[in-house]
Formats: structure tokens, sequence, C-alpha cells
């Protein structure tokens, strides 16, 4: 019961393109989205595609911006520039 | 409502194309939200037309001092509405009495503000260059030009659509400063401006116009004609002639076919009324 009730830790990866336009407004509304509704339960990694292309590669990323949900399972994905806030929260797993 | 910063369609990288056919990323891809895509074959990242404009921008280092004066972030954040544009000598931004459709952030073209009398001739109160923005009377709640804007020196600026610009305004607590500031320092120079055309020599005059004019361009060499002048320092055009020609034979400028070339700065400055002093202090 007590675990269960504890906020489970959302692991979040972000793949983006250094300054580019929908890059800079994915991080700004993804800020926005875990300050409302995550508060301080979450890990955030911004992976700039520009200067590690390997690892986008690796992970299987196609296109930037692409949020990755690492844990908890399932793991999910949002692409673009998740100014879509109820697409992002339902890929993410999060209540309203 | 995103405003996407779409790409058409039909502009994007037919290799781009071939590379997202379907799915959650193909869709976000029309719909304009993608800055790049991966090409898993040979593991390059391939920029999407408008990022990668977006992003030469933002390399190169705002080249005009309202923008650099912002903090980065908000300057990143504005950088998908400003669009770059060449402005060319000659052409007219906003004429008296027209709605103001965008703002301009100069980089290296300088832009004369004309005051348009009944007779239809008109006086140059300003200038504005890398230093400034043309159409600061909407920031002050102006939504129609009250004077001629003239491009009086070729290059390239910053536009952003007067809509994008009010909106960025009420959002920006800096750039709110940096333009309330700027509105300040043409104010001072418009008034100095009239005290000047009332009180100081035509020669004095032309070489605070040829000095402002050189800080714009930041070069010694520029191309203005007589007519230009004469409608900048509001003198026919034989009056323009006797100044120009009096600078000349103190060697202080090289005057042919229109080419200026300042030969001697400091006497230039000697030479030109104090006003040039006095509005370069308050401007900066």
């Amino acid at each position: 019961m007590a675990r269960e009730s504890k906020k489970k830790m959302l692991r979040l990866r972000l793949y983006v393109a250094g300054g580019a336009p929908n890059s800079v407004r994915a991080i700004a509304n993804l800020a926005a989205i875990c300050k409302e509704h995550l508060q301080a339960a979450f890990k955030l990694e911004i992976v700039d595609v520009l200067q590690f292309p390997l690892r986008a590669l690796a992970d299987g990323v196609l296109v930037t911006p692409h949020l990755a949900k690492l844990s908890p399972s399932p793991a999910s994905k949002v692409v673009g520039n998740l100014s879509d806030r109820d697409s992002v929260l339902l890929a993410l797993g999060i209540g309203k | 409502m995103s405003r996407g910063g779409g790409n058409p369609v039909s502009a994007l990288p037919s290799n781009v194309l071939r590379l997202v056919k379907d799915g959650l990323e193909r869709r976000a891809l029309d719909a304009g939200e993608i800055d790049a895509v991966i090409d898993a074959g040979s593991g390059n990242v391939i920029l999407l037309p408008l990022a990668k404009r977006a992003l030469a921008l933002a390399a190169s280092q705002a080249a005009n001092n309202l923008l650099a004066a912002l903090p980065r972030p908000d300057y990143q954040r504005m950088l998908p509405e400003l669009e770059p544009v060449t402005l060319t000598y000659g052409e007219v931004l906003y004429q008296p009495g027209q709605r103001v459709r965008h703002v301009y952030f100069p980089s290296d073209a300088h832009v004369s503000i004309l005051v348009v009398v009944e007779s239809g001739k008109a006086l140059e109160v300003g200038l504005i260059g890398r230093e400034g923005m043309v159409g600061v009377g909407l920031a002050l709640g102006v939504e129609h030009s009250s004077v001629r804007a003239l491009v009086q020196g070729s290059g390239t600026a910053l536009r952003m659509p007067a809509g994008v610009f009010l909106e960025e305004l009420a959002r920006c607590a800096p750039l709110q400063r940096e333009l309330h500031r700027y509105a300040y320092a043409k104010l001072a120079q418009a008034r100095q401006t009239a005290a000047c055309n009332r009180f100081h020599l035509v020669e004095a005059r032309l070489a605070r116009w040829l000095l402002m004019t050189s800080d714009r361009v930041r070069s010694d060499h520029f191309h203005l004609t007589h007519e230009f002048l004469a409608d900048v320092l509001g003198v026919r055009r034989v009056g323009v002639t006797n100044a120009a020609g009096d600078l000349q034979r103190r060697k202080l400028i090289g005057y042919r076919r229109g080419e200026i070339t300042i030969l001697d700065r400091a006497g230039l400055e000697a030479a030109s009324c104090p006003c040039y002093g006095i509005v370069r202090n308050l401007a900066s």
C-alpha cells in the first residue's frame, strides 16, 4: 500500500537539435508540464543530437524533438514540439 | 495553437520525405514540428531548412544591439519569428498614415526617418541602424506610422510581424526595458535635431549626419546622393553642394559621384555641431 502511494519517479529523455526552433519549444513546453504535473518526481536528460548523433542512432530516434519515457514501463514516446499538452500527458501516463 | 514554424511539405528535401514515411514521426513532420531527421543508414543528422536557418542566425551573434542586449533564452525564443530580410536603398518601409505591419531590427542596413510636410517636402529627423529598431511607435501603443521610413543604406535586417512583436513585448520584460530606453533616445535625438536644424550651420549639420551614417554602417566609405542629403538637411541641392565642397576643401571628406569617404574623422567631429556627441552619448 505504502509503495503504491509513493509517487513513481519518471525517467525522461528528450532528444533535440541544438537551439533549433521546435527543439527550443519542446524544452520550454516540457519544463512547464513537469513543473505543473510532476514537481520533483522526474529525471530529465536532454540529448543534443547535433553533438551526439550516435546516441540518437543507438536509441532508434528518427526525428527531433523526440521525448522518450524510459521508466516506469511501458516505455513510450512523443515526437514534435510537445505543444499538445494532453497528448504528452497521455504518453507519459500522467493523470490530470 | 502552436505557431509551428512549419516548412511547407513541398519545401522538404526528398531525402527527408523518404526517411520519414509514416506514423507519428510523419504526422509531426507534416505539422512542422520537426527540426531534424536522423538517417540510420549514414548516421547523419539532417536539419530541416527552417531549423538550419534559425541555427545559422543564432550562431552569428545578434548583429542588432537591441536584440543582443536581451537574455539569450529570450532571444532564442524570438528567433523563429525574426525573418532575415534584405533592405534595398530607396525602399520605403512605412508611409505616413500607414498601418505598421512589421518592425525591423537592422543589422547592417540603415533607415532614414522622414517627416513629410503638406507641400510634399521631406526632412530627415532620425537615422536608425544596428543600434535600434524601426517601428518603435508600436512599442508605445501607436499602430500607424506618422513618418516615412526610407532605406538609406542597403543591407540586412531582421523583421518581425507587428502582432508577434506586441505579444513578445507583453511577456518579455527585458525587451520592454530596452525599447523604453531606446524610445527615450529617439525622443532626445528628435529634440536635439529640432534645435540643430534651427541654429547650426549647414556644414556643421552635414558633418554630423555623415558621422551618424558612418557609425551605423561601420565604415568610412558609403554612398549618399545630393538629393538625399538635401532632404536630410532641409536645404536645396545647391546648399548640399556648397556644404560638401566646404568639407572637401578642408580635406575632411572625399565626395565623388555620391561616394563619400571620411578622410579625417577627428577633423570631421570637430567640424560637426555638438549634437553629434550629445546624441551619441544618449543612445549608448
